[in-house]
């Protein structure tokens, strides 16, 4: 029995190939006036027993999806979703137009995760800022602001990095702003969870700062720019979480290897 | 690596080592030969192995006893094996840490002796770091992701800039520990080793036990599963012969299922591990080492995953894989011709020394 997901995927373009999953853009039905949906498919993966596949593939693509909508009822700006099939292990979710924020600033353009560096003239980070109309500063906000919205509702990414947030492109986005053309949108929820821990959340901002200072050279100021609005956003809730990043910081990753 | 040269020269005459180990439980010795052409050839390579009654791991103090007894036997054979002398020697090589203190020392006292009876130059080396050179060097695997799995250790690898660099590690116990601890549960023996007991164990199960899952990102935790496999033991349908009570006895859990759902989970996040670190820095070779790394589910699991990402898998066999002198003597020789020693006032052992503290001179 060949599940409609599958058919739906057969028919669609594959964009890229990460180590979870197939990504590709397609239509959900043939209608022309139809949006594009991005569909995320957990391959069956060989090498593990069918049982145990499985069920990873349910609970992840699941849990991914739950992510999402708990995060679109409180606001957070995150891709629409559109299908799950969980048992198949695929996820279609709004496509977004746009760039992700890794490509808009300086040092991310170069190695970009395998598919997508086949293009082979990637733009100046700047020029494509340019097109954006935003500068570093207020896209640093942008990000602080999603996030802490994100951690308002007890959502933890757990894989903040500049390559899972985008910018939507302003010709085809309608922004409410009058000064702002753009709008900053989380993608990946795959490695997230919930919870409402201080130390969750330390965390969480904490592997945003260690991507930060590995993909863009001399980022300090954007990211004190990220922490500033995640701060003003979170209110009272930021005393307790910064003094974690500090002890998070001194952790880092120096634990010996002993057992 | 293109575009930047390999500082190691070939060598100008052809060097040998000694190398030492007794980091865990196992006594190793190995010569190796560095030839004017680049190439190396092992000249010899011998382990003993301090095994311990069924349900039963080894203590710091037995274990260093037993390297201490076995030491000056193991040394002479290799020797007489590879047709040297001690006097033929260009270094000593033992190794620094990581590892269990007691075993270490006792290690370390006797390459020291050595040193100053013979008059040779120490070099201490990495336990991981010996791993991953002397896998390099047996399967040729160029730049690979490396998978570290042993009874202490549980790393995943990639060079980068002189240095291995750690991409994820387990958060709690070693993968082998984990193996180890439960073999001692349902009371397998240790000869010739725990794990090795469970692989074939495993071969009879057929039934795959719900265990937790705990990938975190590029890291992993073993301890809850342990807590959870060993849960089983205590459960109503646990059969610890593995045989039902009567015809009707069907919905039974066997010591061979509970080996056979540990091995499949624990395995399964090795590989899922490894793949997003492969996937990250965009490598298709994968180099196991290690003393789990001779199982051969595991080289299979990571096989179909290499094949299916269009990559390729690289194992070694028992000789290597598990702990052994010669992969000291093959780390410390190439750091030795990159003009590093040990001065034997430095000349110490470490319990906690990590892979990425190790300077990688001798490659690009």
């Amino acid at each position: 029995m060949a599940s409609s997901s599958l058919t739906l995927i057969s028919t669609s373009t594959l964009i890229s190939q990460g180590a979870e999953a197939k990504v590709y853009k397609a239509h959900l039905t043939a209608a022309p006036s139809e949006p594009l949906v991005l569909l995320k498919h957990r391959f069956h993966k060989g090498y593990r027993h069918p049982t145990l596949d499985a069920s990873l593939t349910r609970t992840r693509v699941a849990g991914e999806a739950r992510a999402l909508l708990k995060c679109l009822r409180s606001g957070v700006n995150v891709p629409g979703v559109r299908m799950v099939d969980a048992a198949e292990g695929v996820l279609g979710i709004d496509w977004i137009d746009g760039n992700s924020v890794r490509k808009l600033l300086p040092g991310g353009a170069g190695e970009e995760d395998e598919a997508t560096s086949s293009e082979d003239e990637e733009p100046d980070p700047v020029d494509l800022l340019h097109e954006y109309d935003i500068s570093v500063g207020v896209l640093g906000q942008l990000i602080g602001q999603e996030i802490a919205k994100m951690h308002l509702a007890d959502v933890i990414h757990g894989d903040l990095t500049t390559s899972n947030m985008m910018l939507r492109h302003p010709a085809s986005f309608k922004s409410r702003h009058s000064t702002l053309r753009t709008e900053l949108v989380l993608i990946d929820f795959g490695l997230s969870y919930h919870s409402s821990l201080v130390e969750d959340k330390a965390v969480d901002l904490y592997v945003l700062e260690r991507a930060f200072s590995s993909t863009h050279p001399d980022s300090e100021p954007l990211f004190a720019s990220v922490l500033k609005a995640y701060e003003l956003r979170m209110g009272k809730e930021w005393a307790a979480i910064g003094r974690r990043l500090d002890d998070v910081r001194l952790r880092g990753r120096k634990r010996s290897m002993v057992g | 690596m293109p575009g930047r040269t390999i500082p190691l020269k070939n060598p100008d005459r052809p060097y040998l080592a000694l190398g030492l180990e007794g980091s865990a439980n196992k006594f190793g010795a190995g010569v190796i030969k560095h030839l004017e052409d680049g190439s190396t050839s092992v000249l010899s390579n011998i382990r003993h192995t301090y095994i311990t009654p069924p349900g039963e791991g080894f203590q710091p103090r037995d274990t260093a006893l037993h390297h201490r007894e076995w030491a000056l036997k193991i040394i002479n054979d290799c020797l007489a094996e590879a047709k040297v002398s001690m006097h033929d020697l260009d270094c000593i090589c033992y190794t620094k840490g990581p590892g269990m203190g007691a075993p270490l020392q006792s290690v370390a006292l006797v390459a020291r002796t050595l040193s100053l009876l013979f008059n040779k130059p120490l070099v201490g080396v990495n336990h991981c770091v010996g791993h991953i050179e002397m896998g390099r060097e047996i399967t040729g695997a160029q730049n690979p992701v490396v998978l570290y799995v042993s009874g202490g250790n549980t790393q995943v690898i990639a060079y980068s800039r002189q240095c291995y660099r750690i991409f994820g590690e387990t958060l709690d116990i070693a993968i082998g520990n984990c193996l180890d601890r439960f073999a001692r549960v349902i009371n397998l023996s240790n000869d010739p080793a725990p794990g090795y007991n469970i692989e074939q164990e495993a071969k009879k199960g057929k039934r795959l036990i719900s265990l937790p899952y705990a990938t975190k990102g590029m890291d992993v935790s073993f301890s809850g599963i342990l807590t959870s496999v060993e849960a089983y033991t205590f459960d109503k349908r646990f059969r610890a012969d593995g045989k039902p009570r009567n015809p009707n006895d069907e919905d039974i859990i066997t010591p061979a299922d509970l080996c056979f759902s540990l091995q499949e989970t624990i395995y399964a996040m090795l590989v899922e591990i490894t793949e997003r670190a492969m996937a990250h820095i965009g490598s298709k070779e994968v180099l196991i080492v290690g003393g789990v790394g001779s199982n051969e589910r595991l080289q299979e699991m990571m096989g179909i995953m290499a094949q299916e990402r269009g990559g390729k898998v690289f194992a070694t066999d028992e000789r290597f894989c598990i702990d052994n002198g010669i992969m000291i003597a093959q780390a410390g020789l190439l750091s030795f011709r990159m003009g590093f020693e040990t001065p034997l006032s430095k000349s110490t052992c470490t319990q906690r020394f990590r892979t990425d503290e190790v300077h990688v001179a001798w490659r690009a």
